[in-house]
């Protein structure tokens, strides 16, 4: 296992008692719940701007057996504005812009999410593909919709939580200048 | 409640041979018989919207086709719309200073459909001011009824009027498939029912339907383009939509949100209520509410021993009695079929008929019913036999087990009890108030197959105190025995002797 | 409240139960209030099952009483006792279901009146017509009965298993060989990708279908994902050959198309051309994309075989009826139920009671007015 590697930019809100391990990057304005866990197992993760990674939610960078080849370290890049709620598990290859995973929902490492996709609440998605943008993935059988535009920010929400959770949480240190 | 008893082990008789649980019983207090959700008459009561809780007439109801005006659910999967504000930024961008105006559009909070998805307008308004769709074929059929109706009551006025031609006791065969008088006339080349002032009025009569011989053809599309499955409707989003039946996305339409019911449920041999829920459509409570859990001892499986074909098991159950007064159980051996007078009285005479009971309560209380006059007496069900099977024997016990009155404040009560109950040390093991634990031998039958689903039963005599006044003198409250055939379901074979 | 009573007695329930799905709705409307599954959930198993699965009559009898309690205290919103019933049946329908159904709503649910209607001949009140050969595709089989001037001609009648149940197997077939785990598949997905994927094709590529280097290219083809951790294909050729069961002539010479030309040839040799230019579809098989087109030139086609050459017939005509053709039988019963042959012709439970029994057509006891 590689040593930990944190690199947080200004303005962003770790809680200490975040779990990140590996090679991780967090951008300006990004907010890490207590409890949330960030694992860089294959390679370096680097999550964009202002994303919203709520508690208990797992985000895994883990390849697949079959790709499994040690040529070169593929990079977990998360693009920004995306919100991680509650205990959602998403071990994606590449997360774009503007997507929502809600509460409980699972997305495999087979899964290329773009941008404005919505997994749903309790939502599981393994099978190899590439959701197109603006998807909305939805029920118990993964109905899957297109929306007509990508979802609402939650920049309420953020700023609630950008006052509140240094009241009540260690915060880690920015150590890098952006 | 169901969590509460659940599973199933315990499963009482109803009085039309259904086994269900305690939880899922009526107890009849004008009968002294249980009663079911399969053998009760159901009746609505009143009408709500369960989304906005709001109470509607039962006429206003069926005006607006048992749908509620104000809410919508989602055309996509169903779950109820809720209405956001859209405030119209982007409108009016050089003018920094005026006010958005509020706008609302319709949202699914589970799928993320909304009303802008199929370019509906946003409203100004926040409830209401939807466009609904009219049926595209509305004016052709409304002529087409019209048309049938007055074919019909041309008929009937016909039939009435040559009443010497007495009508067949059944129903022809021609009847059935609907051959009516003016058909018949037009086929032997007479002129539909000159004769008819009603049809004279109505000279426009709508053209026949006429058929074309060039079709749709297939969509050539279809073949060339490939399909976008999130651009096709399911069955289930067009069968919501009937009259249009949209097979693109961008058809489907806000639908009204269909309206629940709060029903009273009615015995059907002595046509008093069992249940009869609050009008309120926030209220959880009942103003009648004659569960069998409030009037008849329940009975729990405490321990038994593993069971062996042949072999006595020693089996402790639980008896609470739910009532204000005493009562005494007796356990009786199991009569499977129709152990008591009032089924063969029921069933004695015709078994495929059912006759009709003239309802007691209607003579006894003219002014209460008065509304229900119209109501017909209800028929009664033959009862029938318990399909469940018993394959272990119960021991009978000699004794009685008395249960004393239920006593909520006993419940906090830790001094010990204070009854003086002489007890069959054999038979009652352990009481405390209300309720008795009660020693059994269950014997499984000889030569059933390892895990074999053991079933054992008996018949629960109690005495029933029936607190209604049935005549002015009586103050006395009635005491009755009451029968309940009981099957415990005990679990599977583990051996044999 | 006795104006609301008054009001209530012109509701009448109309209802087509079918194998499928189960149309349900008000006399005098336009459309049902509701198409629903024809199906009740067991309380004793907690799963799903279809009324059609039923096992014996009393089996039977539980699952109608299960089903009509949900139409009527979730649809129909009113209490069923004392009011009268519309029923709009198959003229082949089994003995055994119409009669239990009956005894449900008398017994069970204490009907006043009840009027099962014929759905061939009823379906064809939507059209103001009365000469028609209507053809009704539904979940278990075709049916095809012409009606001449208001009278269901029986002797005529054809049926063939040809309906939804037959694609949906063939549809399983035939994605068996490009996927695995379709035969767990639940019959709702089977369906859906029948609704969503599949349509009838034209004549001319169908013949390619069978042949071994086709000159076309067929339909694109569908990843059709199910629920989120698998995707089957259902390739273009799938798509487009599911259908073709109705269209192929099995071992007796016998499809969809040979059935229409059989029913007009039993009938009276003045009404054929009228009946060949008065053509009804109904039932919901005939709604999917290309299946009219796709019927008339399998029409034309079986003209030129020898054993039609006589009927001497040039074009077929089709009407389209004024909704869609999924509920134009329960249409047809709602223009019925609205009129006042529910008071002249429906059966009460008086006479239910005290006859015991149901008229029906092929029973000579309800048929002695036509033998005099």
């Amino acid at each position: 296992m590689s040593r930990n590697s944190i690199k947080i930019l200004q303005g962003a809100l770790v809680c200490e008692e975040s779990k990140l391990r590996g090679d991780i990057t967090i951008g300006t304005g990004t907010i890490i719940h207590p409890s949330a866990t960030i694992l860089a197992e294959a390679g370096p993760i680097i999550i964009g701007d202002c994303c919203l990674i709520e508690e208990q939610v797992k985000i895994i960078h883990r390849l697949p057996f079959d790709q499994q080849d040690k040529e070169n370290t593929p990079v977990l890049i998360i693009g920004s504005h995306n919100v991680f709620e509650v205990d959602c598990h998403v071990e994606a290859p590449k997360i774009g812009n503007y997507n929502v995973f809600e509460s409980k929902s699972f997305v495999g490492n087979k899964v290329t999410v773009t941008n404005g996709c919505i997994i749903g609440a309790g939502c599981k998605v393994t099978q190899e593909q590439i959701l197109k943008e603006n998807v909305i993935i939805y029920g118990h059988d993964c109905h899957m919709r297109e929306g007509l535009d990508r979802p609402g920010l939650q920049t309420l929400q953020m700023e609630t939580l950008s006052k509140m959770l240094p009241n009540y949480h260690h915060i880690r240190k920015p150590n890098k200048k952006n | 409640m169901a969590h509460v008893v659940g599973p199933e082990v315990v499963k009482y008789a109803c009085t039309c041979g259904l086994l269900k649980s305690i939880s899922s019983l009526y107890f009849c207090r004008y009968c002294c018989q249980l009663r079911c959700g399969f053998c009760v008459c159901h009746e609505v009561d009143s009408h709500f919207c369960g989304k906005c809780c709001e109470n509607l007439p039962s006429s206003e109801a069926r005006l607006k086709k048992n749908r509620c005006g104000n809410c919508y659910i989602c055309p996509s999967c169903q779950q109820e719309l809720s209405t956001r504000i859209g405030s119209k930024g982007p409108s009016n961008p050089e003018d920094p200073k005026s006010t958005p105006k509020k706008m609302y559009y319709l949202s699914c909070l589970y799928c993320r459909w909304s009303s802008r998805d199929v370019g509906i307008p946003d409203q100004s308004a926040a409830t209401g001011g939807w466009p609904d769709r009219e049926n595209v074929n509305a004016n052709r059929l409304q002529e087409i009824i019209e048309m049938y109706k007055a074919m019909v009551l041309a008929e009937k006025q016909q039939k009435e009027k040559d009443k010497k031609k007495q009508r067949g006791k059944y129903l022809s065969y021609t009847d059935r498939t609907g051959v009516t008088a003016a058909a018949l006339r037009k086929r032997i080349g007479l002129p539909v029912d000159i004769q008819h002032s009603l049809l004279k009025a109505k000279p426009k009569e709508p053209e026949p339907a006429i058929a074309k011989e060039d079709v749709e053809d297939l969509p050539e599309e279809l073949l060339t383009k490939p399909v976008n499955l999130t651009e096709v409707t399911t069955i289930e989003q067009r069968l919501l939509q009937i009259d249009l039946q949209p097979t693109t996305v961008e058809k489907l339409f806000p639908v009204h949100k269909q309206l629940s019911i709060k029903r009273s449920l009615r015995c059907r041999s002595c046509e008093h209520n069992v249940s009869k829920p609050e009008y309120n459509p926030n209220s959880v409570k009942f103003k009648i509410q004659l569960f069998a859990y409030y009037h008849v001892p329940e009975i729990r499986i405490v321990t038994v021993e593993p069971l062996r074909a042949g072999r006595p098991s020693e089996l402790i159950i639980k008896f609470t009695n739910p009532t204000q007064h005493q009562t005494t159980i007796t356990i009786l051996s199991l009569v499977l079929s129709g152990d008591e007078n009032e089924v063969k009285e029921e069933t004695g005479d015709q078994p495929s008929l059912p006759q009709e009971k003239q309802p007691p309560s209607l003579s006894s209380q003219p002014s209460s019913l008065l509304s229900l006059s119209s109501r017909q007496p209800s028929i009664t069900i033959k009862p029938r036999p318990v399909s469940q099977e018993v394959n272990a024997d119960v021991a009978i016990p000699s004794s009685k087990v008395i249960l004393p009155p239920r006593d909520d404040a006993a419940e906090y009560d830790d001094s010990g009890d204070t009854h003086n109950i002489q007890d069959d040390p054999k038979l009652v093991v352990w009481r405390k108030s209300n309720k008795a634990f009660v020693k059994l031998l269950v014997t499984p039958k000889q030569g059933l197959a390892l895990n074999t689903e053991i079933v054992a039963g008996f018949t629960m005599q109690h005495i029933y105190t029936n607190t209604i006044a049935t005549t002015v003198e009586n103050r006395e409250p009635d005491k009755h025995d009451h029968n309940i055939r009981v099957f415990l379901t005990l679990g599977n074979l583990v051996g044999f002797d | 409240m006795p104006i609301y009573e008054a009001l209530s007695d012109k509701l009448t329930v109309v209802l087509d139960v079918g194998s499928a799905y189960t149309k349900f709705g008000f006399s005098g409307e336009y459309a049902p209030r509701c198409i629903i599954r024809s199906e009740v959930r067991c309380k004793k198993t907690n799963t799903i099952r279809r009324i059609i699965d039923y096992e014996n009559q009393k089996d039977l009898y539980d699952l109608l009483v299960d089903f009509v309690h949900v139409l009527y205290f979730k649809y129909a919103l009113f209490s069923p006792k004392d009011k009268p019933i519309v029923v709009v049946e198959s003229l082949l329908c089994p003995t055994l279901f119409r009669e239990t159904l009956a005894k449900v709503l008398f017994e069970h649910y204490e009907i006043s009146m009840l009027l099962m209607l014929p759905s061939h001949l009823v379906g064809l009140s939507t059209l103001g017509a009365e000469t028609a050969l209507v053809l009704d595709v539904g979940y278990f089989e075709a049916v095809a009965i012409p009606v001449c001037h208001g009278l269901p001609v029986i002797h005529a009648w054809q049926a063939l298993p040809l309906g939804s149940q037959i694609i949906h197997n063939n549809l399983r077939a035939l994605l068996n060989s490009d996927n695995t785990g379709i035969n767990n598949l639940p019959e709702s997905v089977i369906e859906d990708i029948k609704v969503r994927c599949c349509f009838v094709t034209k004549q001319k590529r169908a013949a390619q279908l069978s042949v071994a280097k086709p000159e076309i290219t067929f339909a694109p083809e569908v990843k059709y994902p199910i629920g989120g951790s698998e995707i089957i294909t259902v390739s273009g050729k799938v798509r487009e050959k599911v259908y073709e069961i109705l269209y192929d002539e099995d071992n007796d010479h016998l499809c969809l198309s040979t059935m229409l030309l059989d029913a007009i040839t039993k009938v009276d040799i003045h009404l054929r051309n009228k009946l060949a230019e008065n053509i009804l579809l109904i039932g919901g098989t005939v709604m999917v994309p290309g299946f009219k087109a796709r019927l008339k030139e399998e029409l034309h086609k079986q003209l030129k075989h020898d054993r039609y050459k006589k009927l001497k017939i040039s074009s077929f005509k089709f009407h389209t009826p004024p909704c869609k053709e999924n509920y134009t039988a329960w249409l047809g019963g709602a223009i019925y139920g609205a009129t006042e042959l529910l008071s002249m012709k429906a059966l009460t439970r008086e006479k239910y009671f005290k006859e015991n029994r149901l008229p029906d057509w092929p029973n000579m006891r309800d048929n002695f007015r036509t033998n005099n």
